[in-house]
């Protein structure tokens, strides 16, 4: 990578969230703390620089739960770099959102 | 929480989330409703317990669906193309042109759409013939009040005239007229003599007068306002009956929108013949109308002409007859007055000159100059079409006949709108820049005015153009009366470089 995009704290939280295994929005809000109206503008902006990647739940996992589809977000090979770049810039960031701690949910 | 209130600020939050939806870019909408409904599902389900949500969660979903409006705004502006700023656009010279001729053609517009305006604005359509006059009686001080007894027009007609050639008569009185059955209304009912309209010369589209010399019924034409009011524009109204009084009468039309400029302000006019005119009590007073013969008009050299009358018993009776043209002369004689007025006073309200003095010894161009002052020209030319447009739209949208109200209202009008619109643009000129017809900005306080003595004190603005700096004096002194400009040499040109 020739140039590793600085990103705002906000937005390395929610590479830090999704990586830790919170992959939907309400999830990450409520992981992070941040309103709707801050995280889905953010995500689209990392889904735009190629950092993350959305997907849509199977329409058929959705039936059987009764429930609405989701979009699920994942990390791509460069979100992964930018955020191994991001936690050396906010050494705190693993210690808000553990990976741990997700996982155990 | 009950579930009436429960379902209704479901209904809420999902209107919420259709209304951001509606604020997202079309191709991105279905997708961004679909994530939001799809988490507000999980936002409800984890806030849930035991079927219906507590107001503290229900706030939290309403925050929830608040952030889609914020998700939306967010989008609405990144997808936005970037704003060019227009630097050459601003406060230039076609600007301004273009916004008054926005204005004046918003007033154009409003002035054909109003009935009564272009009723107004085509004054032959309420020309009578010339050579007709009213006659008053001198007792009179109120020159439109009726003041002449149906005898005198009996007496009058009957003997042969030198000076006049026809009379007409009329008399409004208001009546009780019955429409229909069980429909009645209160009209000012003008009672006129036959020729009354032919001896105005007035050009009404149907033909009166038929059956009032014939015996048979009256016949009644009804204002346009009384067509609309008491008939909701009934196109059959023609032939049907109606009471007037005590009598019957036959509709022969509706009287042109406009056309009648005399005194009065009927709902009918019942054309009666002359016998029946004649016969109405000593009390009753009308207008005498006549019209004068050559011999007369060559004795009628002013707007109104004296004439005395020798009684049955020697005695000398003043009449004074007044001429119509003065009443009739339309909007644009009323816009004229108007006008002058305005030029006149605009001395008094602002300085007159540009304020086209400079520091230095550098003068604009010839064409410039013409330029800069046909710019002038056309902006005292749009202001002043835009004042008889606006004040004939503000002072006629409601009248339909002759009103001396909607007339003042309309010279107060167009001279307002003049006086203040050339006021405006004396102002706007002086801070426009000679060279490029842009305005200056940028204000900048220079000096103090305690050092007046010393260096001069005021506001100075520049051109964005980069060709001029305008030194506007706070206290004008003998050296320094009015405005300055200062024109910037080619050296400046990288600091305007747009």
């Amino acid at each position: 990578m020739a140039a590793e995009p600085k990103l705002s704290h906000t937005s390395a939280m929610i590479l830090q969230a999704i990586s830790a295994g919170y992959v939907y929005g309400f999830s990450i809000m409520e992981m992070t703390g941040l309103p709707s109206g801050t995280v889905y503008p953010a995500m689209r902006r990392l889904e735009r620089d190629d950092l993350i990647r959305s997907q849509w739940e199977k329409q058929s996992i959705a039936d059987a739960e009764q429930r609405p589809p989701r979009k699920y977000y994942r990390l791509t090979a460069d979100g992964t770099a930018t955020l191994e770049a991001s936690r050396k810039r906010y050494p705190l960031l693993e210690r808000l959102i553990n990976t741990e701690e997700a996982k155990s949910l | 929480m009950k579930p009436s209130s429960d379902r209704a600020l479901c209904i809420m939050q999902d209107g919420m989330l259709r209304a951001a939806s509606l604020m997202v870019p079309a191709d991105q909408r279905s997708d961004w409703r679909r994530e939001w409904e799809g988490e507000l599902w999980h936002v409800r389900h984890s806030l849930c317990q035991g079927g219906a949500l507590s107001w503290p969660a229900q706030r939290e979903v309403t925050s929830f669906c608040l952030g889609s409006l914020h998700d939306a705004f967010c989008l609405r502006r990144e997808s936005r193309p970037a704003h060019e700023p227009m630097p050459r656009l601003s406060g230039a010279a076609g600007q301004c042109l273009l916004r008054l001729g926005t204005l004046l053609a918003v007033c154009f517009v409003v002035a054909k759409l109003l009935p009564g305006v272009q009723a107004e604005r085509d004054p032959a359509r309420f020309q009578v013939n010339p050579g007709v006059i009213l006659i008053q009686t001198s007792a009179s001080s109120d020159q439109f009040a009726p003041t002449i007894a149906p005898a005198v027009y009996r007496d009058w007609k009957g003997v042969r005239q030198r000076y006049f050639d026809e009379f007409a008569f009329y008399r409004t009185v208001r009546e009780r007229a019955s429409l229909s059955e069980g429909r009645d209304a209160g009209w000012n009912v003008t009672h006129a003599s036959p020729n009354l309209f032919s001896l105005l010369g007035l050009d009404l589209p149907f033909d009166v007068a038929r059956n009032s010399d014939e015996g048979g019924l009256p016949e009644a034409i009804i204002s346009y306002d009384s067509w609309r009011r008491d008939f909701a524009y009934d196109p059959g109204i023609t032939g049907r009956l109606v009471h007037i009084g005590n009598r019957a009468a036959r509709i022969a039309g509706v009287m042109p929108y406009g056309i009648w400029r005399l005194p009065g302000d009927p709902d009918a006019w019942l054309l009666e013949p002359d016998t029946l005119l004649a016969h109405a009590s000593s009390r009753d007073r009308g207008y005498l109308v006549a019209h004068l013969s050559p011999l007369g008009q060559d004795w009628m050299r002013g707007p109104s002409i004296p004439i005395a009358v020798r009684g049955a018993e020697d005695e000398d009776q003043e009449y004074y007859g007044v001429s119509f043209a003065g009443r009739l002369r339309g909007p644009w004689a009323i816009f004229q007055f108007s006008l002058i007025l305005a030029l006149l006073a605009l001395p008094a309200v602002t300085s007159v000159t540009l304020g086209e003095s400079n520091y230095s010894s550098h003068r604009p161009s010839r064409s410039r100059t013409l330029l800069r002052r046909g710019f002038l020209l056309a902006k005292f030319l749009l202001v002043a079409a835009i004042a008889y447009f606006a004040s004939l739209d503000l002072a006629w949208w409601n009248s339909s006949n002759y009103s001396a109200i909607a007339e003042f209202a309309q010279l107060v009008w167009a001279f307002s709108i003049c006086l203040l619109g050339f006021r405006w643009a004396m102002f706007d000129q002086r801070q426009r820049c000679p060279v490029c017809l842009r305005r200056v900005t940028h204000p900048a306080r220079v000096g103090l005015a305690s050092r007046t003595f010393l260096g001069w004190n005021g506001t100075e603005m520049m051109c964005m153009g980069g060709h001029t700096l305008l030194h506007v004096p706070s206290l004008p002194t003998s050296w320094f009366s009015g405005q300055r400009w200062l024109y910037l040499d080619t050296s400046w040109d990288f600091l305007f470089a747009d």
